[in-house]
């Protein structure tokens, strides 16, 4: 029973970490049609963003707000420089040029910060663990529950209610006609891509205390989120949520039960969905 | 699967009847370069040159083959390096286990190896779209090089295979030699690069080759047209999976050792900036890439650890300012020349 709860728990932080980073992908994809290959670097910055800021005496929580700026302000430097050229040109050349980021931000992370990993200092409340259930379970890991569902909450209204949010939504299903109606394109595919890696900074944040800081954190998480992507549909905001909790489940219980090749298993669950449902389980480009 | 089979023959013949220029010239260099390449080793006797030749002329292969899924069916796969991987580890493991003398055997049993694997893949990957197409390679990918990674009773693990034996090269019974020996090696290398070139060749140029051309450059209406996609994606993608298997056999006849780092996704960016290099769809042009990226990676992983810094930095500007590669050096002199 303890160790039910303990999976069930564990894979809603997994779930909830892979679903962050790969909404922040499914909003650039959605909104301008780029598959961004470094988002996995992103997500690595925004943890060592978050070591270096509490390394300066920064609190976790000050840090939890700084960082993820801080990933969009690099997200914004690269969008300008080497994304927005590619938008005229077929995607197999954005893939190549984003892969090729990958490699460069991954080489950047490891001549700052070394090849060591690296650990965080969660304030003292944070490291405690509650009972629930009959299981003693860490503070820190409702908190990133609780955090994450916050984040997503923050991202629904920002989509749903605010006018801003309303034209995003419009812009990524006929962007013709919003252009027309005298919105700036060029704005909003900025600003998708900056509220991507935004998004990316936040789930390194809240990632680096649970798994290990290291130069390759990003690479499996990259993988992750696009499996669930896939899975999801892409560009279907709804169901990355799905497919997030779906990934998230399947491979806390596959690392429970075999532990080394845990990943081979949700690999094999991504080809069967695929083999049934080709576009995902919602279909592609639904973005709401 | 009726209307692709009929198609087949019906084809449209006129655009590979367009496409044939006159071969001749093209059959001369191409017997030039590689009889150079063949007395190469007997001229300049040091090992060193001999065996980073051999190398240039493996990932020639492979990129070449990345090459067909990538400038001809319009295909981007980022794990084709797991499929040299997949064929090394198949011949190392024939050989070390089931018959360690029979060359040509294991060559047999590397390519359907791999072919075997890479048909659930491919079966899975075709059935969806361009992007997500590029996106599964990934995460394939990542799951072969777990499997080497972590199945220790059967890859070794970490340490990968070791102490492969070298078995002769004979034909119809004559030894030719042993391929522990570098010039051995080399010859056999040249051999089978060679034909597999010309097959190749022949392949993507034959009226399959301009059904694949036809599905990169719109896949709508090659479907419109009565080809079944998939199927030819698939045929495609298995062409490209076998050739890649045969340069990893050869890869660990020359090497003597394979080990997972082989397949990891880094190498895998090697592999694509070899084909960006050369230049996508030319099918020689990804062998001048491997070339210019294993001088590379050697001069340069002398100077400095940071070598993964510097592939992402190259590949930035080869797609910003060079996105035709080598091949396309050659479009623009002509440009010019036209003025």
């Amino acid at each position: 029973m303890n160790i039910a709860v303990d999976i069930f728990l564990n894979s809603l932080v997994l779930g909830g970490v892979f679903l962050i980073v790969a909404i922040g992908l499914n909003i650039i994809y959605g909104l301008s049609r780029v598959m961004n290959l470094a988002h996995g670097s992103l997500y690595a910055l925004g943890a060592y963003a978050s070591v270096t800021l509490m390394w300066l005496g920064a609190n976790f929580f000050v840090a939890l707000v700084i960082a993820p700026f801080l990933v969009a302000l690099i997200g914004l430097v690269i969008e300008r420089t080497v994304i927005a050229p590619m938008r005229k040109r077929s995607i197999v050349y954005t893939l190549i040029l984003t892969y090729g980021l990958m490699f460069l931000l991954d080489g950047l992370v490891r001549y700052f910060w070394g090849n060591e990993p690296r650990f965080v200092k969660l304030p003292l409340f944070l490291q405690d663990t509650v009972p629930i259930l009959g299981t003693q379970y860490p503070v820190y890991r409702l908190a990133t529950l609780v955090i994450i569902a916050a984040t997503m909450a923050g991202l629904m209204l920002f989509l749903e209610k605010t006018k801003v949010g309303i034209t995003l939504r419009a812009a990524s299903t006929i962007p013709e006609m919003v252009s027309c109606l005298g919105i700036n394109m060029k704005l909003v595919h900025i600003g998708a891509f900056v509220l991507g890696c935004g998004m990316a900074g936040i789930a390194g944040v809240v990632a680096g205390p649970l798994y290990s800081i290291d130069p390759v954190m990003g690479h499996e998480m990259l993988i992750s989120s696009f499996v669930v992507i896939v899975i999801g549909g892409l560009g279907s905001l709804r169901g990355a949520v799905f497919a997030a909790l779906l990934v998230g489940l399947v491979q806390t219980l596959a690392e429970f039960f075999i532990t080394d090749l845990a990943m081979v298993i949700v690999y094999m669950l991504m080809a069967v969905i695929l083999a049934f449902m080709p576009r995902g389980l919602l279909g592609e480009g639904r973005f709401e | 699967m009726k209307e692709g089979s009929n198609n087949m023959d019906k084809q449209p013949s006129a655009p590979v009847q367009i496409s044939h220029k006159p071969m001749g010239p093209k059959i001369v260099a191409l017997l030039i370069v590689v009889l150079c390449l063949a007395i190469f080793p007997f001229v300049v006797r040091n090992r060193f040159y001999v065996s980073l030749i051999n190398q240039m002329l493996i990932y020639g292969l492979l990129a070449m083959s990345l090459d067909v899924l990538l400038g001809y069916t319009g295909l981007l796969s980022f794990m084709h390096n797991a499929y040299l991987g997949t064929g090394a580890y198949m011949m190392g493991l024939f050989l070390l286990h089931a018959a360690p003398s029979s060359l040509w055997l294991s060559l047999l049993v590397c390519v359907l190896g791999t072919l075997i694997l890479a048909l659930p893949v491919g079966w899975v990957q075709v059935r969806t779209g361009g992007l997500a197409f590029a996106l599964l390679t990934l995460a394939f990918g990542m799951m072969f090089f777990t499997v080497a990674w972590k199945w220790y009773k059967v890859t070794g693990g970490d340490d990968g295979l070791m102490g492969v034996p070298h078995p002769n090269v004979s034909i119809f019974g004559l030894v030719l030699g042993n391929t522990g020996n570098p010039v051995v090696m080399y010859l056999l290398t040249l051999a089978v690069v060679f034909l597999c070139f010309i097959l190749t060749w022949r392949i993507v140029h034959s009226p399959f080759g301009a059904v694949l051309e036809a599905i990169r450059e719109n896949e709508e209406r090659a479907s419109f047209v009565g080809i079944n996609v998939r199927k030819f994606k698939l045929l495609g993608w298995l062409l490209a999976c076998g050739l890649a298997g045969v340069s990893g056999g050869l890869f660990i006849l020359w090497r003597g050792y394979i080990g997972p780092t082989t397949m990891s996704a880094f190498a895998g960016a090697g592999v694509l900036m070899m084909v960006l290099l050369g230049g996508m769809g030319s099918l020689w042009g990804p062998f001048v890439g491997a070339g210019i990226f294993i001088l590379m990676q050697d001069y340069i992983s002398t100077m400095t650890e940071h070598w993964e810094l510097f592939v992402g930095l190259v590949v930035i500007l080869l797609v910003l300012f060079m996105p035709r590669g080598f091949v396309g050096l050659g479009d623009y002199v002509t440009r010019f020349r036209k003025g």
